[in-house]
């Protein structure tokens, strides 16, 4: 290898490692916290990132494996050869991604073994897991024959193995199929939950159809990309020939898809200017442009050009995984739902273990030609020192590790950094600022909901309550035990009982009324109230000239001491004239108590200019403040 | 048309006459020993969660007056979460009609809360362990011969508790007997196959469900076909695979039998 160079798998791995130790912060987060505290996700939103990514793509990611093995074993197009051996690694790791990304998704993950004895022959999502099994053993022994091949120990197995290689193809293209297809089954029980652009009872085709593309474009991906990092010669001529058959299956797909929504009459959908539409129409160009671009044989030819158009042919498929399984679900109370940053470092991590992984076996066994690094001949350098550290790392391969190992710690420490304090603490409560209640100015306080109630002026109560007694909590008592409501008569404790309004220690005490005892009480008679002098003799006021010596409602007196209720007086005041109108007019209505008290739910629409007398009628209740 | 269990338990719910006064949410949550709850990041506006097993929603009148909706599981006589469970942590019971939910199998991979067109299950997100969460008609004590709490609990008997084929034939009687008070349908005698939680009402209740008005086909139909498909597309890409590979073998012999100075390149062993 050229030293001088930039050595791009180095640079690769260092990042790969990073991603890793971000995604291994949030791993031990997810378990520590649990989903609600790392995902997005909601009750609305139950699948979303996870499924969507690295276990519906990281599926169809695989089906490199699946199209190649078929072309190279079964149609026997043996040029083809030296790739099949990396598709079946990457379709292996892509399997092992999806087990790796379920684990984290699943809310028992320790429970996953349960598929294998708890069946349930009906469910979609176990005819899935049961190919994800059947189809990584597979795999697994589709790949083990490489890893063993030169070790004369473990000949006998790579006999077998390798004997058995076209019926393990067949079993592998077969659960395959399935497998492709019935991660779209999964989606045809959802038809009102999924937009109709996205849903159709042919999923499982379209699903099966756009897997083979991917197949194509992942072989042709994953094919330029080992070429690249390890400046290998190209396989220019065979990716060239393979992607021949790419405009056609995507074509195929993109057909099948749109002639299926034209026929179910939802292809309308398609032209309208709300997002799906949009989306869709995303969807399909990130597939067209590819198809159409593979046509032209100077692409085709081209490494960064075929590359890029693969890469834009990958995109397309994942974003429409993606889509289906958890974005374009619409409905009342789904609601939005944006991935958070901590599921995609998970989802990426597990795409970097994977890709190390696959660094790993490339550069160990014989996946490629040959091996692209040989670490046993490394050419004799001098000591090189780090860059940033001035010191002597060791041999290259130890040097690497120790600058993998700092990548990845760094990349845990910043992301504990980031996932600490309140975000995961609390768990999804969503803190709000209290604000005061902003009821009206006037409540209108029916107790007993008859209909019939007062008006009740709660701005007054508050400068009231929040000057003399204890603020709100005087009427609201703030939810203690054992609450209910403050009744209006636990302040105005003269609401319903006749009262004793004549404070007579306020009448003598000399901050008061400052009075002799004489001046009420006559010199020589017992004091006792039966003797002193009337009220009226000093407040002449006090009573209404109008109510003169009559007997007021219910018997109650106007002489003496005893103040009648606050119902009763208020009755008292109002009927007093009530009554004389009704004699004077001869007119009965207005002494009926549904003169006041009309059905109309309310006393206080009484207002002063029905009243048929002039200023001797008190209005009942002061509108004049409630600013109506 | 869907088969219902016979004699299975049914709630009759009359929106008309509900005051919303949530007796039914209290006494589900003191019969599950459900723990209080406050709305979290994860939370629908429907009141449902995993600690709320069943919860009333407002909905407006035309006369501006508020409907109350009581929502909870509808025990689907065909339910589509016991039908995708991989694992059957979902069931129905057979005696009782009610949908069931075993945590000692759940995986957790929360299919049944896709596939449910009315998004009633609800999960612990806060949890380490979680587990799915919804009503479970109080099956338990439906076996001891009880009733379920939310019935007992309400005062007006704007819910009320039965077998399937009363309570139809009340709602179809309150219909006719008050043709102008309801909208002429019964909810869950037909949707989706038909379901346990029954509902009449003077307002559209279309809203329990995803948006859209559900049809009458049973949602575990519309799999089906798919995976009735499996075993034959199993066995018929088997077979074409090994016959395609059979004839091309074949037909590669033949070439070399007729031009035996060439080598065939497929042969070698290198993999």
């Amino acid at each position: 290898m050229d030293k001088t160079r930039m050595d791009r798998a180095r640079v690769l791995k260092n990042i790969l490692w990073g991603i890793t130790g971000l995604a291994f912060a949030v791993a031990i987060t997810r378990f520590t916290f649990g989903l609600g505290a790392t995902t997005n996700l909601t009750d609305g939103v139950p699948w979303g990132f996870w499924i969507g990514f690295d276990v519906m793509s990281g599926v169809a990611l695989a089906a490199g494996g699946f199209v190649l093995t078929a072309v190279v074993y079964i149609f026997q197009i043996k040029e083809f050869y030296p790739i099949v051996r990396p598709a079946v690694l990457t379709a292996f790791l892509g399997y092992v991604a999806v087990v790796l990304g379920l684990l984290f998704d699943l809310g028992l993950p320790w429970n996953i073994w349960h598929m294998i004895i708890y069946w349930n022959p009906h469910s979609p999502l176990f005819e899935v897991g049961w190919c994800v099994m059947l189809y990584l053993s597979v795999l697994t022994l589709e790949f083990l024959p490489v890893p063993l091949e030169d070790q004369p120990r473990w000949s006998k197995i790579h006999d077998t193995l390798t004997k058995f290689r076209i019926p393990l193809v067949i079993a592998g293209i077969s659960l395959s199929t399935l497998h492709q297809s019935s991660l779209g089954t999964l989606f045809t029980i959802m038809p009102y939950r999924i937009h109709p652009l996205w849903y159709s009872p042919i999923l499982p085709i379209l699903f099966f159809l756009s897997a083979i593309a991917l197949g194509l474009f992942m072989i042709t991906f994953e094919g330029h990309t080992t070429t690249w990092i390890y400046r290998r010669h190209s396989h220019r001529d065979m990716l060239a020939k393979l992607n021949r058959a790419t405009p056609w299956v995507v074509l195929t797909y993109i057909v099948v898809r749109i002639g299926d929504l034209t026929i179910r009459g939802q292809i309308h959908h398609a032209f309208t200017t709300d997002w799906h539409a949009i989306a869709f129409w995303i969807e399909i160009g990130f597939l067209l442009i590819p198809a159409v671009l593979t046509m032209v044989k100077r692409v085709r030819r081209s490494d960064g050009l075929l590359w890029l158009v693969s890469f834009l042919g990958l995109m397309g498929v994942v974003v429409n995984r993606i889509n289906t399984g958890g974005v374009m679900h619409t409905g009342r109370g789904i609601g939005a739902y944006l991935p958070s940053w901590t599921e995609f470092a998970i989802s990426f991590g597990v795409v970097a273990v994977a890709g190390l992984i696959f660094l790993w076996l490339v550069e160990h066994f014989n996946i490629l030609e040959s091996k692209p690094i040989d670490e046993e001949n490394y050419p004799e350098v001098k000591p090189k020192f780090d860059n940033l550290s001035r010191t002597w790392l060791g041999l290259p391969s130890f040097a690497n590790r120790a600058r993998f190992s700092l990548s990845f710690v760094i990349m845990a420490g910043v992301g504990f950094l980031l996932l600490s304090g309140e975000s995961v603490r609390s768990s999804g409560v969503e803190p709000e600022i209290a604000l005061p209640a902003r009821g009206g100015d006037t409540l209108w306080v029916d107790g007993n909901r008859d209909r019939f109630g007062v008006s009740f002026h709660h701005a007054a109560h508050v400068v009231r309550a929040d000057s003399l007694y204890n603020g709100c909590a005087t009427c609201h008592h703030l939810n203690l035990p054992g609450d209910k409501n403050t009744e209006c008569s636990s302040c105005h404790r003269d609401m319903y009982s006749a009262t004793d309004a004549f404070g007579h220690d306020w009448h003598a005490n000399s901050n008061g009324a400052k009075l002799s005892c004489s001046e009420c009480h006559p010199q020589g008679e017992v004091r006792q109230a039966e003797t002193a002098a009337e009220c009226v003799t000093c407040h002449k006021d006090l009573i209404p000239a109008a109510v003169g010596e009559r007997t007021l409602l219910f018997d109650y007196p106007v002489k003496g001491y005893l103040a009648p209720s606050y119902a009763d007086a208020m009755h008292g005041v109002c009927l007093e004239c009530h009554y004389l109108v009704a004699e004077e007019k001869q007119d009965v209505r207005f002494q009926q108590c549904s003169f006041c008290h009309s059905e109309h739910p309310s006393f206080v629409n009484v207002g002063p200019e029905e009243y048929p007398t002039s200023g001797k009628v008190i209005v009942p209740l002061d509108l004049g403040e409630t600013g109506q | 048309m869907s088969v219902h269990v016979p004699n299975g338990a049914a709630i009759l719910t009359d929106t008309t006459k509900c005051v919303g006064c949530r007796e039914c949410v209290v006494a589900c949550k003191k019969r599950n020993d459900l723990e209080p709850d406050v709305p979290r990041r994860w939370s629908l506006d429907d009141g449902l969660s995993a600690r709320n097993w069943t919860s009333i929603v407002e909905k407006e009148l035309p006369n501006g007056d508020p409907a109350f909706i009581r929502k909870q599981c509808r025990h689907c006589a065909e339910p589509a979460c016991v039908s995708v469970c991989p694992v059957g942590a979902m069931q129905k019971d057979p005696e009782t009609g009610a949908v069931v939910y075993d945590g000692d199998l759940c995986i957790g991979c929360r299919y049944c809360m896709m596939a449910c067109p009315y998004g009633v299950p609800r999960y612990d997100w806060d949890q380490q362990v979680p587990y799915i969460r919804k009503c479970i008609l109080c099956n338990d004590f439906l076996k001891e011969g009880k009733t379920p709490a939310c019935t007992d609990a309400c005062p007006y008997d704007a819910t009320i508790f039965g077998t399937r084929e009363e309570m139809l034939a009340e709602a179809h009687r309150r219909l006719e007997e008050n043709p102008d008070q309801y909208i002429q349908h019964v909810w869950g005698e037909h949707e989706i196959g038909g379901t346990s939680v029954l509902y009449i009402s003077n307002t559209d209740l279309s809203f329990l469900s995803y948006g859209s008005k559900l049809g009458d086909q049973s949602l575990p139909a519309t799999t089906k076909t798919a995976m009735g498909a499996v075993p034959p597309v199993f066995a018929g890409m088997a077979g074409t695979m090994t016959g395609v590979y059979w004839i091309i073998k074949r037909r590669m012999k033949n070439q070399k039998d007729s031009d035996s100075t060439t080598s065939n390149p497929g042969d070698d062993n290198n993999g």
